[in-house]
C-alpha cells in the first residue's frame, strides 16, 4: 500500500517536470514571438488568444517571455546546484577521509562560519557589493549552498569508513586517491543526489526572492525572478504580468519537491531524515 | 482519546482566527475613527524623511524646508522667479555688491530675533560644515552693516545672490542652538518639529509665533514609506493625504479612485546619457550624433515614463526660461540619418544586425541605476535596430562612480537640474574638469562662450550666450537630452491648495492648505 | 565543564573567522567610504572640488582608511569589543542605536511567525503522522508541498492585494503597530510552516515506529498516553529547529519586512545594502552572526547534558529553517 502511494508523488512530479521541460525546451515552437522585441503600440495588454499571458510594459508577449525565461531561470539553477554539489562533495569527501585532521577542521568551521550568516544577507551583500548581475547572484547562491552537500557527503564517508569493505581496501594497500574515488564517493553519491533534488527547488525560490529585490539579470534577459520584480510595479494595473512568472516558478519548484519528497519515502520509510 | 488532543487543537487554531479577525476588523474601524478624530492632521507619505535634525546633516534640510519647519531667505516661486521669504528685501547695489533686508518681526522658535548675526553665523556653519551648500555660498563674503541688514560681496560681478540664497541647503538656523533634539533644534518656519523617530515619522505642530500667514492645518506627519507600491496603496486607502515621488507605474490606480489623484508637474531637469568621449567608437562626433538621431524620444517617453513628459532635445530644453531650446537640434527622429552618419563613420552593418569597423562591433554599455531601469531597456531596443550593439547595466550608482574613476564605462544616465544660474550650470557640465563633465569633454569654441557668459553682465546676453552653448553641446553631442523626469505626486481629494512646483520635493506644505469642508 | 569550556573556544573561533570574511568582503566592494560619507552633489553638479578632496581625505585618516588592512580590521575588533558598531554613513548615527530601534518591531513579528508556524506545524504535522497513509494525510502533504513552493513574496502580495486593497481590512503605514501585525506574521508562518510539519510528521512516525511504542500498546496501555510519551520524544529535537526559525526571523525577512513596510531589520539591512552603509551592513551581520552562534552553542551546550545522543541529530537540522523567505 506504501509503494503505491510514495510513487505517486514521484510520478507527479516526473510527469510535472517532463511538462515543463517539454514547454520551456519548445518555447520557440509554441509562442513566436521574441521574448526581448518591443512593441510600443501592444504595451500591457490583458490575456487574449493572440497573447495568453497577455504582454508587459515593453509590449514584449508574456507567454514567451516565460517560456524561454524558463531556460534562464532552469539553468542558471542547474548550474548553481552542479557547482555547489561540486564543491560540497569535493569538501565532504576530503574532510571525511581525513577525518579529525587540520583540513577537516579547517572546513568544519568554515562550514559553521558559513551557517552563521544570514543567508539571504550574505547572497545580498555579495550580489549587492560586486554589481548585479546574474552571475555574481549564482556565485552568491553556491558560496552558501555549497555547506548542506559538504556536511551530508562528509557524514555518509564518516559512516562509510567503518564498513569491512574500506578496511580492506585499505589494508591491500590502496592509494587515499582510489579509496576516495572507488570506496566512498560511489557511496556518498546517491544521498547527496537526493538532496540535490530537493536544494533544486529551494535554490530556484531563493534566485527568485534575490531577483525579486532587484539583484538578478540584467535587462532584457528574461528571467522568472525579476520579470515578477518588473510586474511588481504594475500589480495593480496589470497583475497578469506577474501570473505566468509566477506560476511557473510554483510548479517547477512543486515538482521538483514531489520528486524529492518520493525520492525520500522510497529510502525511507518513515522519513527519518537520512544522514 | 485522540479525538481531545484535536479538538484542543482545533480550538487553538480557532482562536488563532478570531484573534487575526478581530485585529482585522477593529483596524478597519479604529481607521475611521481616526480619519475623523484626526481630521486635523496632515499625513505625508515620503520616500526618506529625514535621519537627523541637523540642517547641515545631508538632505535633512530638503525635507526640513519641505515641511515648512525650516525657511530660506529667498524662495523660487512656480514661475521661476526668486521672491523674498525669511528676508524682506534684496537688491544689488553694485556688480559686485548685494543688500539684503531682513525682517525684524521673525522670531526662531526659541524667540531669539532673527538679526543679520543670527543670519550670518548660520550661513557660515553651512559653509563650514554642510558640503552641499558649497556650491551656493562659495564666493560669497556675508557682512554685516546694521542689526537687520546685511551686505554681500561677490567675487564673480553679477552673482545672482538671492538665487544661490533660495537653495534649501541654505536654510537659516539658530547656529548657537544644539540641532540633536527636538527640545533644543531651532529654526524659524510654520511648523515646529514636536516628535521625531530618524527615518520613520516626524511630527509637527503649527508654530505660534510665525511672522508669515499661519497655516490652516494644525499638525503634520512626515512618515517614510520606502516601498513604492505601498506608499501608494496608504494613499489610494486615505491614510496619508499626500504621497511623494509616484512611480509612473502606478499612475492608472489613481484613474478610477475617488480618494487620491497624481498631480503632475513638470521638473526642470533633463534625462541625459554622458558618453565617455575617451572610447575610441564614441570619440567620433558623427557616432554619437547617430546615437542621438536614432532615439525615438516620443516612444521612449510612452515605455519608459507612461507618457508622462514631453521630448527634449537639448540640455536647458527643460528649464522654463528656455523653453525654445527643446527641440533646436535633432528636431525629429530620424533611422535614416542614423544610419547614414554610421556609413560615413565607417560602421558598416554585417549579416548578424551589427555594425563593424576592422573587425570590431560598435558597443556601447549604457550604465543606469535607481529608477531608470526601463529607461535603459527601451534605449537599448532602439538603439539595436540601428545595428548598435547595445548592453545594459542597471545597478548601484556607486558601481557607476567606480566606473567613472577607472575610466572602464560607455554611457551612464543622470537627471541634473536645469535650473539655476546659467553660468554655474552650464560650467558645470561642459568646462573641462567640472564635475559633472564626466565624459571629459573640451571643446575650444564652448570654454570661449562659457568665458563670455561668465563676464556678461546684462541677464539678456547671458540668456543669449547660454543658448549658443546649449545648443553647439547639442550638437557636438558629449551628452544626448531625452526628456525631463516626470515628478508626480498623490494628493488626497480631500486636500486644498496642494500646489504644483517645478521643484516640488522642496515645495509640499503650504500655509493656505485645508481640508475641503464636509 | 571541559565540554563546556571547548564548546566555547570553537564558537570564539567561529566568530572570530566570521568577522575576517565580514572585513574582507566590505573591504573588497568597490566604493570610497570617504566619498559614500561626503554624499553626492544633490541637485546642481558644481561641487567646489578642492575643499572636497581635502575633506575627503581627512576622512580617510581620521576613519585610517589609509593604514595597512590588518590594522584597520584590528582597530575594527578593539571597537566591536567595547560594542561600538560604528556610525551609519547614511544618517550619521550610531549603528547600534538605528539596530535598538528596529530590534522591537522585528522581535514583535519573530513571536508572532514563530506562534503561526508552531502552532500550524505541530498540528498538521501529528494529525499527518497519526493518519499516515490516508486521505487526511495525504492532502496535508499536498497542501504543505505546495504551500513550500510558493515564493513567499507572491503569497505575500497577494494577500497585500486581498486584504489591503479588495477589503480595505488591512491599514498601510510604516508603523509597527498590534493591528497591522497579523499579515507579516501570518504569511512569514506559512512560508516556514510546511518544512516545520514535515519534521513534526517525520520524528512522529519515527518515535510510533520504536518498539517501546508497539509494546506497549501491545500490553495493552492506553493509546492516548503511549502516544503523548510518544510526542514528548519525538518533538524535543525541535526545539532546535524552533530556535533556528526564531534566529532566521529575527536576522530579518528581508522580503517580507520590505513588502509590509514593516520597520524591522531585515528592512533596514536591505535599504543599507541597496544604498551601501558599510557600517551598517557590517553591524548588522556582526551582530546576527553573534546571535545565531550563540544560538548554536546554547543549544549544544544543552543537549550535551541533557542527552548526548541527540548531540548528532541536531546536526542534521541546523541549516536555516526559513532560507527563501
Amino acid at each position: 500500500m506504501h509503494s503505491t502511494r510514495r510513487s505517486v508523488s514521484l510520478i507527479a512530479g516526473t510527469v510535472l517536470l517532463g511538462l515543463l521541460a517539454v514547454l520551456i525546451a519548445g518555447a520557440h515552437w509554441i509562442s513566436p514571438y521574441d521574448p526581448v522585441q518591443q512593441h510600443a503600440a501592444e504595451r500591457l495588454e490583458k490575456p487574449s488568444a493572440q497573447h495568453p499571458f497577455g504582454t508587459d510594459r515593453f509590449g514584449r508577449d508574456l507567454l514567451a517571455r516565460t517560456l524561454h525565461g524558463g531556460q534562464i531561470t532552469l539553468l542558471s539553477a542547474m548550474a548553481a546546484l552542479s557547482g555547489a554539489l561540486a564543491i560540497g562533495l569535493a569538501v565532504g569527501l576530503a574532510a571525511g577521509m581525513f577525518h579529525n585532521s587540520l583540513l577537516d577542521r579547517l572546513f568544519m568551521r568554515m562550514i559553521d562560519v558559513l551557517l552563521a550568516f544570514p543567508f539571504m544577507v550574505l547572497a545580498m551583500v555579495v550580489a549587492a557589493l560586486f554589481g548585479t548581475s546574474l552571475f555574481h547572484l549564482l556565485l552568491a547562491v553556491i558560496a552558501v549552498g555549497w555547506v548542506t552537500f559538504a556536511r551530508l557527503a562528509r557524514s555518509v564517508v564518516l559512516q562509510a569508513r567503518n564498513e569491512t569493505s574500506f578496511a580492506a581496501a585499505r589494508v591491500l594497500g590502496a592509494s587515499n586517491r582510489t579509496l576516495i574515488l572507488r570506496e566512498l564517493a560511489p557511496k556518498a553519491l546517491s544521498p547527496v543526489l537526493i538532496l540535490a533534488t530537493f536544494e533544486l527547488g529551494s535554490l530556484i525560490l531563493s534566485i527568485a526572492a534575490l531577483s525579486f529585490l532587484g539583484l538578478g539579470a540584467q535587462p532584457p534577459t528574461p528571467e522568472w525572478g525579476s520579470m515578477l520584480a518588473d510586474g511588481r510595479e504594475y500589480v495593480l494595473q496589470s497583475p497578469h504580468i506577474m501570473f505566468g512568472p509566477a506560476l511557473f516558478i510554483m510548479l517547477s519548484v512543486l515538482a521538483f519537491n514531489l520528486i524529492g519528497e518520493g525520492l525520500r519515502d522510497r529510502l525511507d520509510p518513515y522519513e527519518k531524515p537520512q544522514l | 482519546m485522540r479525538r481531545s488532543g484535536f479538538i484542543v487543537i482545533l480550538a487553538g487554531m480557532l482562536i488563532m482566527a478570531a484573534c487575526s479577525s478581530n485585529t482585522g476588523a477593529p483596524a478597519a474601524d479604529t481607521d475611521n475613527a481616526q480619519a475623523q478624530e484626526q481630521a486635523e492632521e496632515l499625513v505625508i507619505a515620503d520616500q526618506q524623511i529625514a535621519a537627523s535634525l541637523d540642517p547641515v546633516e545631508p538632505l535633512t534640510t530638503s525635507y526640513l524646508v519641505s515641511v515648512g519647519a525650516a525657511e530660506t531667505l529667498f524662495k523660487v516661486n512656480a514661475d521661476g522667479e526668486v521672491d523674498a521669504a525669511l528676508a524682506a528685501s534684496a537688491r544689488e547695489l553694485d556688480p559686485n555688491r548685494w543688500e539684503i533686508t531682513l525682517r525684524e518681526e521673525a522670531r526662531f522658535w526659541s524667540g531669539k530675533a532673527i538679526d543679520a548675526d543670527a543670519v550670518i553665523a548660520s550661513l557660515e556653519r553651512s559653509r563650514e560644515l554642510d558640503l552641499q551648500a558649497q556650491p551656493f555660498l562659495d564666493g560669497l563674503r556675508l557682512e554685516k552693516s546694521d542689526d537687520y541688514t546685511i551686505h554681500v560681496h561677490t567675487e564673480r560681478s553679477h552673482v545672482p545672490v538671492p538665487l544661490n540664497l533660495s537653495y534649501y541647503q541654505t536654510a537659516i538656523h539658530n547656529a548657537e542652538a544644539e540641532h540633536d533634539a527636538v527640545e533644543s533644534m531651532d529654526l524659524t518656519g510654520m511648523y515646529q518639529v514636536i516628535e521625531f523617530v530618524p527615518k520613520q515619522k516626524m511630527v509637527l505642530a503649527a508654530y505660534e509665533d510665525y511672522w508669515g500667514t499661519k497655516p490652516t492645518i494644525e499638525r503634520i506627519l512626515h512618515e517614510e514609506i520606502s516601498d513604492e507600491q505601498t506608499r501608494m496603496l496608504s494613499v489610494l486607502s486615505g491614510r496619508s493625504h499626500i504621497a511623494l515621488k509616484v512611480p509612473v507605474t502606478s499612475l492608472a490606480q489613481f484613474q478610477d479612485s475617488d480618494t487620491a489623484e497624481v498631480v503632475a508637474s513638470q521638473a526642470a531637469n533633463t534625462q541625459t546619457i554622458y558618453f565617455n568621449l575617451a572610447r575610441p567608437q564614441l570619440a567620433d562626433e558623427r557616432v554619437r550624433q547617430a546615437l542621438s538621431w536614432a532615439i525615438d524620444r516620443e516612444e521612449l517617453i510612452i515605455l519608459a515614463a507612461e507618457g508622462q513628459s514631453v521630448p527634449v532635445t537639448t540640455w536647458l530644453g527643460s528649464n522654463p526660461a528656455y523653453a525654445e531650446a527643446s527641440d533646436s537640434v535633432y528636431p525629429s527622429f530620424s533611422n535614416e540619418t542614423a544610419e547614414q552618419l554610421l556609413d560615413e563613420a565607417g560602421w558598416q552593418l554585417a549579416d548578424d544586425g551589427i555594425r563593424y569597423k576592422d573587425g570590431l562591433p560598435l558597443s556601447v554599455r549604457l550604465m543606469t541605476w535607481g529608477g531608470d531601469k526601463a529607461l535603459g531597456e527601451a534605449l537599448q531596443s532602439q538603439w539595436s535596430r540601428v545595428g548598435i550593439n547595445a548592453e545594459v547595466r542597471h545597478g548601484d550608482y556607486s558601481l557607476i562612480q567606480t566606473a567613472r574613476e577607472t575610466g572602464d564605462w560607455d554611457a551612464s544616465i543622470e537627471a541634473w537640474s536645469t535650473f539655476g544660474d546659467p553660468y554655474t550650470l552650464l560650467s558645470g557640465q561642459y568646462a573641462p574638469g567640472s564635475s559633472a563633465n564626466y565624459g571629459g569633454y573640451d571643446d575650444a569654441q564652448t570654454n570661449e562662450w562659457l568665458a563670455q557668459l561668465a563676464e556678461s553682465a546684462d541677464p539678456a546676453e547671458q540668456r543669449e550666450w547660454a543658448l549658443k552653448i546649449n545648443e553647439r553641446v547639442a550638437q557636438q553631442a558629449p551628452v544626448i537630452s531625452l526628456f525631463p523626469r516626470p515628478q508626480l505626486t498623490a494628493v488626497s481629494t480631500k486636500l486644498q491648495g496642494f500646489e504644483q512646483h517645478f521643484r516640488q520635493f522642496e515645495n509640499i506644505v503650504k500655509a493656505n492648505m485645508r481640508w475641503e469642508a464636509e | 565543564m571541559a565540554v563546556l569550556l571547548r564548546k566555547l573556544m570553537e564558537a570564539l573561533l567561529t566568530l572570530i573567522c566570521a568577522t575576517v570574511i565580514l572585513f574582507m568582503l566590505i573591504r573588497l566592494a568597490p566604493g570610497d567610504p570617504a566619498v559614500l560619507l561626503l554624499g553626492q552633489p544633490s541637485e546642481v553638479a558644481a561641487m567646489h572640488t578642492e575643499v572636497y578632496e581635502q575633506k575627503a581625505a581627512e576622512l580617510r585618516e581620521q576613519w585610517g582608511l589609509d593604514q595597512p588592512m590588518a590594522i584597520q580590521y584590528v582597530s575594527w575588533l578593539g571597537r566591536l569589543v567595547q560594542l561600538d558598531l560604528g556610525t551609519s554613513l547614511h544618517t550619521g548615527r550610531a549603528v547600534s542605536a538605528e539596530l535598538a530601534e528596529r530590534l522591537p518591531a522585528t522581535l514583535q513579528l519573530t513571536a508572532a511567525a514563530l506562534a503561526v508556524q508552531l502552532l500550524l506545524g505541530f498540528w498538521l504535522g501529528i494529525v499527518s503522522a497519526l493518519k499516515a497513509g490516508t486521505f487526511s494525510d495525504q492532502l496535508i502533504r499536498l497542501a504543505c508541498v505546495t504551500l513550500a513552493s510558493t515564493p513567499a513574496f507572491v503569497t505575500g502580495l497577494c494577500a497585500l492585494l486581498l486584504f489591503a486593497v479588495t477589503l480595505g481590512a488591512y491599514e498601510i503605514s510604516s508603523e509597527a503597530s498590534w493591528s497591522r501585525l497579523w499579515l507579516p506574521a501570518l504569511t512569514m508562518g506559512l512560508a516556514s510552516m510546511p518544512q516545520f510539519a514535515r519534521m513534526v510528521r517525520a520524528n512522529m512516525l519515527a518515535e510510533l515506529g520504536q518498539t517501546y511504542v508497539l509494546a506497549a500498546l501491545s500490553r495493552g496501555l492506553a493509546r492516548r498516553r503511549v502516544i503523548g510519551q510518544a510526542s514528548r520524544n519525538a518533538l524535543l529535537p525541535l526545539v532546535t529547529v524552533t530556535a533556528l526559525s526564531a534566529a532566521t526571523f529575527a536576522s530579518g525577512a528581508v522580503v517580507i519586512e520590505s513588502l509590509f513596510a514593516w520597520p524591522g531589520i531585515g528592512k533596514y539591512a536591505l535599504d543599507s545594502i541597496l544604498r551601501k552603509d558599510y557600517p551598517v551592513i557590517q553591524g548588522y551581520a556582526f551582530v546576527m552572526v553573534t546571535l545565531v552562534i550563540l544560538i548554536h552553542l546554547c543549544v549544544d551546550v544543552l543537549y550535551a547534558y541533557i542527552d548526548p545522543r541527540l548531540q548528532r541529530k541536531r546536526r542534521q537540522v541546523t541549516r536555516g529553517v526559513n532560507e527563501h523567505a
